[in-house]
């Protein structure tokens, strides 16, 4: 088996005496799209506030690459090649959407404050090209026309394809993605399907992805954990996940379950 | 490209026309207004752009008016050296007091940087042997290559300079990446940081900006008061120039030269309401936090104007 | 000496206090911190001299009727400002209340004049001898207003439905309006106390200190008392506040009277970086 690119080893996370997340575990394998479902309240959305650094796990860790990611602030977790989007968006909203992703480009296209303060010919150079590179990303993304506009005035679907974008900017190996496909309509959750493949298949990305929305994780996980009350509980194939009867006990009741299974 | 040019030919053909035009004591105005839109401009990138609440802007426009006319007094360093010296000095302090930010937001900054701008004030009144204690003391006059600057005119050819171009450098700096991350900060902490942004140093960076431009233009205002005491420099004064940076615009530098000019102005046109000028001050920044929390410079929409420029000449050469 | 200094520097403690309490119970129950409360606590002495000036009411019944005046002007902040501003940014509330303190400030300098007026004692300032302390009557109205005022408070948010449905539409606004309590009600009211609170202190601070309209400087000092005792506690602001006064006469009498003012300011800043919730406050913690 290839080596996994993010390891969550036997992580928990106490906020006093509740428990968010117990002795979970879990492998990512490179190039891979991996989901984690589970009810609300399970714990999903703190795994990856713990992967990316917002929250520190109380016992176990986070490894990316072979190496520690505990302990790391957000944005070293970030320059490791991690980057994720927000199930609230936290878009810079008064930005327009070039400049939200230019935020993530810009230290790529770095050249010192001298450069910046007197806008040199040099930095006028790099600007072009952080543009040109923004766009490039806002085209990937279908917010081609959007450039100008208000981070703060798209529709919520193209925020949300922003928050992608932005994330993307920050040239990661591994996405997390916190429930993309809320709130969107049918038709905005396909093209969604359409981005992740190709983001997988043609930039060779991994994905972590967090979503209640079973159309998306079906059509596009290549594996799925679930999580229910801080456990994992499955963890398998698509099919694998379907057929469990602890996964449609812990969603539908135990009722459901023995009704599925008999 | 063409309309920089014609802007910039523009600009300096004034700056020299302004001394033939204006009589000696409008000059010394238009200093007053260049210095304290430099100082108000720090609290325009701390609090506007990057919106970390700063109360300490006073305290450090004391630092940088004292430090170097303490140095001229007792060690005969000069003024032109003194004041950029004292600047970097307290630009330092600025990123210490910043680097709080890491445990202290909201009403807590408010409340630090308050507890702050205090201090200082009351260091300068007990330090008597070196400040002159809460008396004051006389500022040393600028000398330059054997000359003392003391009219408003020779001022004006002093300050005006310097006060364009760091404004050119907050300008463009502010279009550029630092500025993005600034305004990012301001927008969403958590994003910026999971974006790889180091919001820690970032804060930091923009206390020590503003406390550079304070330093600065503490030194300045020095030269042109001639006389420093701690009561020019309290709590009172602080809010003094957040009124200013919210009527002109807390979000633009540009609200920092409009919000000095009506505040050096007004005065002027209400001299016969003396009394009644710290109310009619008081009444403004309640007036536009509340109804026009951008200030002034958001009636002139600059983005929209820069649009409008980008487009038709983007459009002009598309066809 | 050391009793002699206790027994002052808890008068002073017990001004701190009172301000103290009145914000705490703005932020407590509003959730905003009121920054120019110090200079409506001197506008509130203020408005007994001005009601005098306009009525000619002699002092007890001008006490009385700018009690009732300072309750309508925490009404008509709240409603007038705060409340519009209720879903505006914190800097912009903070910006808010900053200008509100200069607006009163200011009038009081320009309507009143920059100059220091003279202020009755409620009781006498002449002190007595008691085991070789000596007191003053004034000094001991201020420390028993403070205490009378922390246990009113107390049992008001802790015993009261009313002061039940004030924690609850502080904690979950929309949760507590669903049960039918009446948040702008609430908030309302507690503006209006915080006001009353604020005119009190100043009736019995003003002839201590001096009336002028740079008194509003002490609201600093009740900021550091609040923080020191724990910006959510009304109990801490009391303790904070006794506390800060004795702190502040103990270093000012054995270390040096330079450092009795920046000492305060230096625990301002030390509490917040070490202990942000204070000595009696409850942490609480941030959801992302």
């Amino acid at each position: 088996m290839e080596a996994n690119i993010l390891g969550v080893n036997n992580v928990t996370v106490q906020f006093g005496g509740i428990i968010a997340l117990s002795d979970v575990s879990l492998e990512v394998t490179p190039g891979t799209i991996h989901a984690v479902i589970g009810p609300n309240g399970a714990g999903k959305s703190t795994l990856l506030n713990v992967i990316s650094g917002i929250y520190s796990a109380t016992k176990g860790d986070v490894s990316f690459e072979g190496e520690r990611l505990s302990g790391l602030a957000g944005h070293e977790i970030n320059a490791k090649g991690v980057a994720r989007t927000f199930q609230n968006t936290e878009l810079f909203k008064e930005m327009t959407a070039l400049e939200n992703v230019k935020v993530g480009l810009d230290r790529f296209h770095a050249c010192g404050v001298i450069n910046s303060a007197l806008h040199t010919k040099q930095w006028k150079k790099s600007d072009a090209e952080a543009d040109e590179a923004a766009r490039e990303l806002l085209k990937l993304v279908g917010l081609g026309d959007d450039e100008t506009s208000s981070a703060g005035i798209l529709p919520f679907g193209k925020q949300r394809r922003l928050e992608i974008a932005r994330a993307l900017a920050t040239r990661p190996k591994l996405l997390l993605l916190d429930e993309p496909a809320a709130g969107l309509r049918a038709a905005e959750v396909e093209d969604l399907i359409a981005i992740l493949r190709e983001l997988k298949t043609n930039q060779g990305l991994t994905i972590l992805i967090i979503d209640h929305v079973m159309a998306l994780v079906m059509a596009i996980s290549d594996r799925i954990s679930v999580l229910n009350f801080g456990h994992k509980i499955a963890d398998g194939a698509p099919k694998e996940i379907r057929e469990s009867a602890e996964v449609i006990k812990a969603y539908l009741g135990e009722k459901a379950a023995d009704a599925y299974s008999t | 490209m063409r309309l920089r040019i014609i802007f910039s030919v523009l600009g300096i053909a004034m700056f020299f026309l302004i001394p033939k035009l204006f009589a000696d004591y409008n000059l010394y105005q238009f200093c007053l207004i260049a210095v304290t839109s430099l100082i108000v401009l720090g609290l325009v990138i701390v609090t506007g752009i990057a919106g970390q609440i700063s109360l300490g802007q006073s305290a450090f426009v004391a630092l940088g008016g004292y430090g170097a006319a303490i140095l001229a007094t007792n060690w005969g360093v000069p003024l032109w050296l003194g004041i950029p010296l004292v600047a970097v000095l307290v630009a330092t302090v600025g990123f210490l007091l910043g680097l709080m930010t890491l445990r202290v937001e909201g009403h807590y900054l408010a409340l630090t940087t308050m507890a702050f701008t205090a201090i200082v004030q009351l260091a300068l009144v007990h330090a008597d042997a070196v400040t002159g204690g809460a008396a004051g003391m006389p500022v040393p006059s600028f000398e330059l290559f054997g000359k003392s600057l003391s009219t408003g005119a020779e001022l004006y050819y002093l300050i005006v300079p310097i006060t364009a171009l760091l404004f050119i450098v907050v300008i463009n700096l502010n279009n550029s990446r630092t500025g993005r991350v600034f305004a990012a900060i301001r927008q969403s902490e958590i994003a910026a940081e999971a974006m790889g942004v180091n919001i820690l140093v970032y804060k930091a960076s923009a206390f020590a900006a503003s406390a550079f431009l304070g330093a600065i233009g503490g030194g300045l205002l020095a030269i042109l008061v001639t006389y420093l005491d701690p009561a020019q420099f309290g709590i009172t004064q602080t809010v003094y120039y957040l009124a200013i940076a919210v009527v002109g615009g807390l979000l633009s530098p540009f609200g920092a030269i409009i919000g000095t000019t009506v505040f050096v102005f007004l005065p002027e046109f209400l001299q016969t309401f003396q009394t009644y000028l710290g109310l009619v001050f008081g009444i403004m920044l309640l007036g536009f936090i509340v109804l026009r929390p951008k200030g002034l410079a958001s009636l002139i929409d600059i983005e929209n104007l820069k649009k409008i420029v980008f487009k038709s000449r983007r459009e002009s050469v598309g066809s | 000496m050391l009793g002699q200094l206790l027994a002052s520097s808890v008068t002073a403690g017990a001004v701190y206090a009172l301000v103290a309490l009145g914000f705490v119970l703005i932020h407590k129950g509003t959730g905003v911190v009121h920054f120019g409360y110090g200079d409506q606590v001197t506008f509130g002495a203020y408005l007994v001299l001005i009601i005098q000036f306009l009525t000619g009411l002699p002092f007890w019944p001008a006490v009385i009727v700018a009690l009732f005046a300072s309750a309508f002007l925490g009404w008509a902040i709240y409603n007038g400002l705060m409340r519009p501003l209720r879903n505006a940014p914190l800097l912009v509330q903070i910006i808010a209340t900053l200008a509100l303190g200069t607006v009163m400030r200011e009038f009081l300098r320009a309507y009143m004049g920059p100059n220091a007026w003279s202020f009755p004692f409620l009781l006498t300032s002449s002190s007595f001898d008691l085991g070789g302390i000596l007191l003053v009557p004034a000094n001991l109205a201020i420390v028993g207003v403070s205490l009378a005022l922390l246990c009113l408070l107390f049992f008001l948010f802790e015993r009261t439905f009313r002061g039940k449905s004030i924690i609850a539409a502080c904690d979950n606004r929309t949760g507590a309006s669903l049960v039918g309590v009446s948040v702008s009600g609430v908030f309302s009211s507690i503006w209006m106390l915080a006001s009353v609170i604020a005119t009190v202190a100043g009736i019995l601070v003003a002839p201590v200190l001096t009336l002028s309209p740079e008194m509003g400087l002490i609201g600093i000092k009740g900021f550091v008392a609040a923080i020191l005792g724990g910006f959510n506690s009304l109990t801490g602001a009391v303790v904070g506040g006794i506390l800060l006064g004795v702190i502040e006469t103990l270093v000012g009498a054995y270390i040096s009277s330079a450092l009795k003012d920046m000492i305060s300011y230096g625990i301002l800043i030390l509490v917040v970086l070490v202990r942000p919730q204070g000595l009696l406050g409850i942490l609480s913690v941030k959801k992302v």
